[in-house]
């Protein structure tokens, strides 16, 4: 083999490997350290407030929160702009008691997208 | 739609590696050619015009990695978030990408083979580059110590481009210097460059541990503690046959040094391949130093570790979960998931249940009995008294079939999913794949070890899958949370892949390095060895 065929057949192994060994890891790491409502919590209604903080700064712009109902209904939740770089905040009014989802998309500035839920249950004041 | 984003995650992801392996390739081929080869006193005409080459294709391949990326990611941020597309190429990722993108097509149009000299111009678009790569690392994201973090993952991805980028073009030097004692001084040359790299990247690693790691605790107690725990082993290696080399470069005639080099050279550069993706694998996990809670204690670790019999029996597959992503999506809906934080597409993760646990434990034994007994026979083979153990590769056919059997109990032919449909599931399909690649194994080592394969490419298949299986190992899914479970399984999986890693090199190094270079019977003990040690980790595997 020429010595340029096989610098070029070293270079497609070279970039076979290169795929095929970073196929794995799907994962980002934007993470919820803490959040108001909590996980599987009880609050007070009919108005919640709501504050997700992370371990990173999250493009705000870019994420998303949404007050899934029991019935499957989806409503989503207007950002508060003057929240720090790591939380999110919004404000869940008229909330009737019941079971709720608080769906939460983030991206994190370094441009990783992570999203989770938190289940809660509104009680009547 | 969680189909496609499971799709675009999983692609997104694999970019994400490429883009960081063509980077170092592109960055190290400027930075030779402007430290290494430009300063060479004699003609080096042709060696710069082909490294000008290798720095194109470097280049293209990274615009086309950085395109590819930033498309799958918009696709992923437009699709789950329901954003008009105006907002997501405001996004950082897009600018980054972008950059990334000009930058490197900036690279291919001054690097025309036509110019001859100065080439300072290229240095502007690989700081670009870095500083493109650097916006989409973990230090832009962080709170506190935003800007020195970012100025160290700018000095350690420029110290690992130099460096690890570098070597393919000193084996395409050595290759086309026009005298055994040009390419000796290329590779001293290199050697100081390297030098200095090296200790750049450490000193620019251990300050990047300090804020991202944290503490000894974090370590051992979480996943990215662990995975960078295994990236300064690596680094390990690699500074070893460094060594190795620079010994070389620096004494004897360079006659007979000059294949050594090559064939040490190209280890480095595989090994060197693991570490990039081992980094880029670490960027898609949370730092220890965010993860206070829930991380696997010193005992917990030596009580999983501990040595304990081999579990021989195997729960029945009626005793498993039916359907393994049913279950993990009714565990979702009721909220019993462990983990908190996911990517779109994912659907969280479910603990397994104990007969799971057991049936993935016999799995291990299993395939940990016939992993030894390959190990011992392969040293029996390499002494040469007993000729019959040359056979020992046969006994990857009985693995294959095991690990087609056993890997997905709710498929074809033990459960009820149809063969064609679990083709669909990326997991099921990456075990499948592995099957095959264990046949082409036997296949391949076999015929190697009896003396049906003369070629020296035929019998390079062996060392190569089992380095890229080690390193499959390293870059294989991660929790995003403290999971004590994920991380006792990945700490056992660690060595597991260095061994596999040490195991395809060294065999690499025995077949390529030239009969008067010592190393090269050191090498051919320590692979069977290695093999052999894996078997023992896969015996010793536990769950519970």
């Amino acid at each position: 083999m020429r010595p340029g065929r096989r610098n070029f057949c070293a270079f497609i192994l070279f970039a076979a490997t290169a795929a095929l060994l970073s196929v794995p890891p799907a994962a980002a790491h934007a993470v919820l350290l803490e959040s108001s409502p909590a996980q599987k919590s009880a609050v007070s209604g009919p108005d919640v407030p709501i504050k997700l903080r992370f371990n990173v700064r999250i493009d705000a712009l870019r994420s998303r929160l949404t007050l899934i109902r029991l019935d499957g209904s989806a409503q989503a939740l207007e950002l508060s702009k003057r929240s720090p770089a790591d939380t999110l905040s919004a404000e869940a009014t008229g909330l009737a008691a019941g079971a709720y989802r608080l769906r939460w998309q983030v991206l994190a500035s370094d441009g990783h997208i992570t999203r989770g839920e938190i289940p809660f249950t509104v009680t009547s004041s | 739609m969680a189909r496609l984003l499971q799709v675009f995650g999983f692609l997104s992801v694999l970019f994400r590696g490429a883009t960081l392996t063509f980077q170092s390739l592109a960055v190290g081929g400027i930075v030779f050619l402007m430290f290494v080869v430009r300063r060479a006193e004699e003609d080096s005409a042709a060696l710069r015009h082909a490294c000008l080459r290798w720095i194109r294709r470097s280049a293209l391949a990274l615009a086309a990695m950085q395109i590819s990326y930033v498309l799958a990611n918009s696709i992923i941020l437009r699709q789950s978030a329901d954003m008009p597309l105006r907002d997501v190429l405001g996004a950082n990722f897009v600018l980054a990408g972008v950059i990334g993108i000009v930058s490197a097509f900036t690279v291919i149009a001054l690097s025309s083979s036509t110019r001859s000299v100065g080439y300072a111009d290229l240095l502007l678009p690989a700081v670009a580059i870095i500083a493109s790569s650097v916006m989409t690392s973990h230090s832009v994201a962080r709170l506190e110590y935003r800007a020195p973090l970012m100025a160290f993952t700018a000095l350690h991805q420029a110290a690992t481009a130099t460096w690890l980028g570098g070597l393919p073009y000193l084996l395409i030097a050595i290759r086309q210097a026009p005298s055994p004692e040009f390419a000796r001084r290329l590779s001293a040359r290199f050697s100081q460059l390297a030098l200095v790299s090296v200790a750049v990247l450490a000193s620019a690693g251990f300050l990047l541990s300090l804020a991202y790691v944290g503490s000894v605790r974090a370590i051992y107690g979480t996943s990215y503690g662990a995975m960078v725990a295994t990236k300064v082993l690596l680094f390990g290696l690699l500074l070893f046959l460094g060594a190795l080399n620079f010994q070389l470069v620096h004494r004897g005639p360079a006659s007979s040094i000059l294949a050594s080099l090559k064939r040490f050279g190209e280890a480095e550069i595989g090994i060197g391949i693991t570490v990039i993706l081992t980094a880029a694998s670490l960027t898609s996990l949370p730092p220890a130093a965010d993860l206070v809670q829930d991380r696997v204690t010193g005992s917990e670790i030596i009580a999983r570790m501990s040595p304990h019999p081999p579990r021989f029996g195997s729960p029945s597959v009626q005793e498993l979960p039916e359907d393994a992503y049913a279950a993990q999506k009714k565990a979702f809906e009721v909220g019993s998931l462990s983990t908190e934080s996911y990517v779109p597409g994912q659907t969280g993760t479910r603990p397994n249940t104990p007969a799971e646990k057991a049936w993935s434990e016999y799995n291990h034994h299993w395939a940990g009995v016939v992993v030894l007994t390959m190990g011992l026979l392969a040293l029996i083979a390499q002494a040469g008294r007993v000729s019959w153990a040359r056979n020992w590769p046969l006994a990857f056919f009985g693995l294959s079939a095991f690990l087609f059997l056993r890997s997905d109990p709710e498929t074809w032919p033990l459960g009820p999913v149809g063969f064609w449909a679990t083709l669909a599931d990326p997991e099921v399909l990456l075990h499948r794949f592995f099957a095959v690649l264990v046949i082409a194994l036997a296949v391949f080592e076999w015929r190697v070890q009896t003396g049906r394969v003369a070629s020296d490419r035929g019998r390079l298949v062996f060392p190569v899958l089992i380095a890229v299986s080690g390193a499959l190992l390293l870059t294989h899914s991660h929790s995003l949370g403290n999971l004590k479970e994920e991380v006792l399984a990945e700490l056992s999986h660690i060595p597991l892949a260095i061994l596999a890693v040490t195991a395809g090199w060294s065999r690499w190094l025995e077949l390529r390095l030239p009969t008067e270079n010592q190393t090269r019977s050191v090498m051919a003990r320590l692979w069977p060895l290695c093999i052999a040690l894996i078997g023992v980790v896969l015996l010793n595997y536990r769950e519970m």
